[in-house]
């Protein structure tokens, strides 16, 4: 088989990445003022207060989504705050369980007191209008088949109005219902989103409809520093996707240049 | 007749749902939360119609001789999930998870991230300056680029500053007036609906 063009810039991005990641460089991210406001917005809700965690994402977003998740965790249970789980797509169902569960044993915080898991609900529009009527009747029982009210922590949680925030964990557009449904009960949005949605929620964060928003790898970093907490996959994957964001802008500069000298010779 | 009953099932309901979204009585609560409980009833309905869609085609497929170990390693996929989670549980240890955290998510994770090689493949070969606002955007794209790496952190302010004007306001410009297309689109398209003169929902013709 004879190499092309596309190969070696194929080849070279996988070589690329995986010297950066073998070489286990540390960089310094500082932290910009959207990540400020979630770590700010999260640290002003009493302790005690029930954080609903919305896994609105699929399973290959994971490498993105699990350190922007797990940051954000890791602030809630240092700041006592009670998250509930629950996910709007099928397949953030495990990850978000899994998620939770991994995080919780880190601060020795246990399950139904410290936090719960409601688990999957089909048609995300009626969930969230019906979560606004009433929680429990939309879950009747947990992720593990526990009844709702078995759980010590949703005791008194019957609607949004018992509930300080919504934390939404999206790589898509399902943060915009939970803005458009939730919002017409008046409970405060934030989110953790994949850097490619960042843009498509900025105007909701200048309009205030969203409280606040953590983005990508780069959001997970920042977020990593300001808990003064290493090993959250969040610097790590900065690393390779500025390795790889580094790349693509020699890439897009050498190809301008064969461009110009192409169409100076041909003139 | 059959068409009436729906138009006129589809008048009522747009009609009261839209009438209990300004009234705070107690009855239009239990009213909504009842419809909200038939939609999501309604759903799981749709959803068995797509595992049989599932099943069909690919068995069709797998007969027919068509990518059949694809298809059967679809299928093998289709029925050892529920089964594990049926039989062993799907709390944390449990095969189910086991599979979805070591086969399924990688699986999906490796397949998302082939779109890496083809950004790069095609920056190298298709994104060039051709024209002014080509070049524009394409300036646009290196200091967003840029912006996402470690880089800005060991630079002077101005590469965050200017990727952060460039989301807040041409950016943010262009999102705006697509959202609010979007919902003038929606609610001309609703209310066309839930009075009769869109009916393209039922399957077409007058």
């Amino acid at each position: 088989m004879r190499l092309q063009t596309r190969h070696w810039v194929f080849a070279s991005l996988f070589v690329l990445i995986a010297v950066v990641m073998a070489s286990g460089i540390r960089l310094s991210v500082p932290v910009s003022p959207e990540t400020q406001r979630m770590y700010d917005f999260i640290d002003s809700l009493p302790a005690g207060a029930v954080v609903l965690l919305s896994f609105d994402h699929e399973a290959s977003s994971l490498p993105e989504i699990q350190p922007i998740t797990r940051a954000l965790l890791r602030h809630c249970f240092e700041h006592d705050l009670r998250p509930v789980g629950l996910a709007l797509l099928a397949e953030g169902t495990a990850i978000g369980y899994r998620l939770m569960q991994t995080t919780a044993r880190e601060y020795g915080k246990e399950y139904g007191i410290d936090y719960a898991y409601l688990g999957f609900k089909p048609q995300y529009v009626a969930a969230i209008l019906s979560m606004g009527e009433s929680i429990s009747a939309t879950f009747p029982q947990d992720y593990l088949g526990r009844p709702y009210d078995s759980l010590a922590l949703l005791h008194g949680v019957e609607n949004y109005d018992d509930v300080a925030a919504v934390l939404s964990i999206a790589d898509g557009s399902f943060t915009t219902h939970w803005m458009e449904y939730g919002g017409r009960y008046g409970v405060p949005v934030i989110a953790g989103v994949t850097a490619a949605m960042v843009t498509t929620y900025d105007p909701y964060l200048a309009s205030g409809q969203m409280q606040a928003m953590v983005g990508g790898l780069r959001g997970a970093a920042e977020y990593e520093k300001l808990l003064g907490r290493k090993g959250g996959g969040g610097a790590r994957g900065m690393l390779a996707q500025s390795a790889a964001h580094l790349y693509v802008i020699l890439l897009i500069i050498l190809g301008n240049v064969a461009y110009f000298i192409k169409r100076r010779r041909s003139a | 007749m059959d068409r009436k009953i729906a138009l006129v099932a589809c008048f009522a309901f747009g009609v009261v749902m839209f009438a209990q979204y300004f009234s705070a009585h107690p009855v239009a609560h239990q009213v909504n939360q009842a419809v909200l409980e038939y939609w999501q009833i309604i759903f799981a309905f749709a959803l068995v119609l797509g595992v049989v869609g599932f099943c069909q085609t690919n068995v069709t497929q797998v007969r027919k001789g068509h990518d059949r170990p694809y298809r059967m390693a679809a299928l093998a996929g289709f029925v050892a999930m529920p089964l594990l989670a049926t039989f062993w549980g799907i709390k944390a240890g449990s095969p189910f998870l086991w599979m979805f955290e070591n086969v399924q998510a990688p699986m999906q994770s490796t397949v998302f991230a082939l779109l890496a090689f083809f950004v790069a493949s095609a920056s190298f070969r298709g994104f060039r300056a051709r024209s002014v606002p080509a070049t524009i955007l394409l300036a646009s794209a290196l200091l967003i680029l840029l912006s996402r790496t470690w880089i800005p952190g060991s630079m002077s302010n101005w590469l965050p500053d200017a990727a952060d004007w460039i989301r807040n306001n041409p950016s943010m410009a262009a999102r705006r007036a697509i959202l609010i297309g979007i919902g003038l689109g929606s609610l001309t398209t609703s209310l066309r609906v839930i009075v009769g003169i869109e009916r393209t929902w039922l399957g077409g013709g007058k």
